[in-house]
């Protein structure tokens, strides 16, 4: 008992940094699918209260910038509701049960905490379960795609950024509809990585790169980014080098984009393939 | 003032600058300074290494917190904070007169602390983007991220340490 006691003595500090690095890691592996830190709901909710006054800040010296992008938006809003007034006219709109085609809910919001600088990034926005967020849905700003939820608290919720190791996006060419897994390489902030194309496609520096709405959270046809010609040859695909149409360093205003029946989707897709 | 009012001055002071400047630093992805570490260089002498180990821990915690990142910067500052004291021992060439001082560039000489810093950093670095990415694929990436890194945080520590008050 005594040497037992000496022996723990001895290693009193060998044994405390075990220990503690051993809490670090469970902490890690805890916090790993991102969700669970949502447990750490009290922090959450201060440093969620510091970085929306800190963005508060910042928002200021953006506001040029993002009101000539609302400008754009509303300029294409507005063609495409003329679009649409004008095809109304034509042939009216009968169908009036649930399946009249409306898929897809759109909420908007606000980054409150954002970064570009790490392996994962993930980004903070000021709606949450409160205002009808649910994990899964969609985010995506006026110049394109931004993300998924993937936590959410009563007033926040927390989305993996496009430029997070682990995010996937199915996107495809809108020009001939071939279709690839996006993600993204880690490396720059601007550009990601569409592979899973096949070799015989021909590639155009200024192709447009959409989603495909195969993974139903995204629509078909959302803006994802640009080709810049760089590809690489590799096994039985090419990987092409995309530049985003999202700035993820000056990102302010976003939109949620929800499912409406995605649910039904995913269980008749599992149903079938089980 | 007492050393502990001190302390945790200095504690919140670069809490704050981290949060509030260095991680907003955004270079190619390649620079990630965390000057945070600089409260584990300062913290004095005789210092008791269990107490070490605790203070890193919750430093590390702190940061984690407000970045999101559960136990990463935890992990990464007890193991700084574990081998600060084998590095201090390595590396006493002037003997230390008072104990109770904190290791300094004004006291111990720019080399000595130089040295002294980038060993501590680069351990932090090293550790901190290992554990944060998880992976040994993409091992020179990783590599040239810490290297750069650890060369900036170094810089700024150096810096901070020549402008703080010297007592």
């Amino acid at each position: 008992m005594r040497s037992l006691l000496n022996f723990l003595l001895r290693f009193r500090t060998l044994i405390l940094f075990l220990i503690l690095e051993a809490v670090a890691l469970m902490l890690i592996f805890s916090s790993h699918s991102y969700h669970q830190t949502v447990a750490y709901g009290a922090a959450r909710t201060v440093s969620g209260f510091v970085s929306k006054r800190i963005e508060a800040g910042t928002n200021y010296f953006r506001l040029r910038q993002v009101n000539e992008e609302l400008v754009a938006e509303n300029t294409v809003l507005r063609s495409r509701l003329e679009a649409l007034e004008a095809g109304a006219q034509k042939q009216p709109l009968t169908v009036d049960d649930s399946l009249s085609g409306i898929s897809y809910s759109y909420l908007d919001a606000k980054v409150v905490n954002n970064s570009v600088n790490k392996q994962k990034n993930f980004i903070t926005i000021d709606r949450g379960s409160l205002h009808g967020v649910t994990r899964g849905m969609g985010v995506a700003s006026a110049t394109g795609v931004v993300g998924v939820v993937v936590g959410v608290s009563p007033r926040f919720s927390v989305a993996m950024s496009l430029l997070n190791a682990d995010f996937r996006l199915s996107a495809s060419m809108a020009r001939n509809d071939y279709f690839g897994s996006l993600a993204w390489d880690g490396l720059s902030h601007r550009y990601a990585t569409l592979s899973e194309i096949p070799h015989h496609v021909t590639v155009t520096e200024g192709d447009t790169i959409v989603t495909s709405g195969y993974s139903a959270i995204f629509p078909a046809g959302l803006l994802v980014g640009t080709l810049t010609g760089d590809l690489e040859r590799g096994g039985d695909f090419l990987s092409l080098k995309v530049k985003l149409s999202t700035d993820f360093k000056r990102l302010t205003n976003v939109f949620l984009i929800g499912s409406l029946n995605r649910e039904e989707r995913q269980n008749l897709e599992v149903e079938v393939t089980r | 003032m007492n050393s502990l009012s001190r302390y945790t001055g200095a504690f919140i002071l670069l809490i704050v600058l981290q949060l509030l400047i260095f991680s907003n630093i955004e270079f190619s992805g390649y620079v990630n300074p965390y000057i945070y570490v600089m409260f584990i260089l300062v913290l004095p002498f005789s210092i008791p290494s269990w107490f070490l180990l605790i203070l890193a821990f919750f430093t590390g915690l702190v940061i984690d917190l407000f970045s999101g990142t559960l136990g990463v910067h935890a992990f990464a500052t007890v193991m700084a904070g574990f081998v600060r004291p084998w590095i201090l021992t390595l590396n006493i060439t002037s003997e230390v007169t008072d104990p109770d001082m904190s290791p300094s560039l004004y006291r111990n000489g720019l080399r000595w602390f130089f040295f002294y810093t980038v060993t501590v950093v680069f351990v932090h670095h090293l550790t901190l983007f290992l554990v944060e990415v998880f992976t040994f694929s993409n091992l020179f990436h990783t590599l040239l991220r810490v290297l750069l890194s650890t060369a900036v945080t170094t810089f700024f520590i150096m810096l901070f340490d020549f402008i703080r008050p010297r007592r």
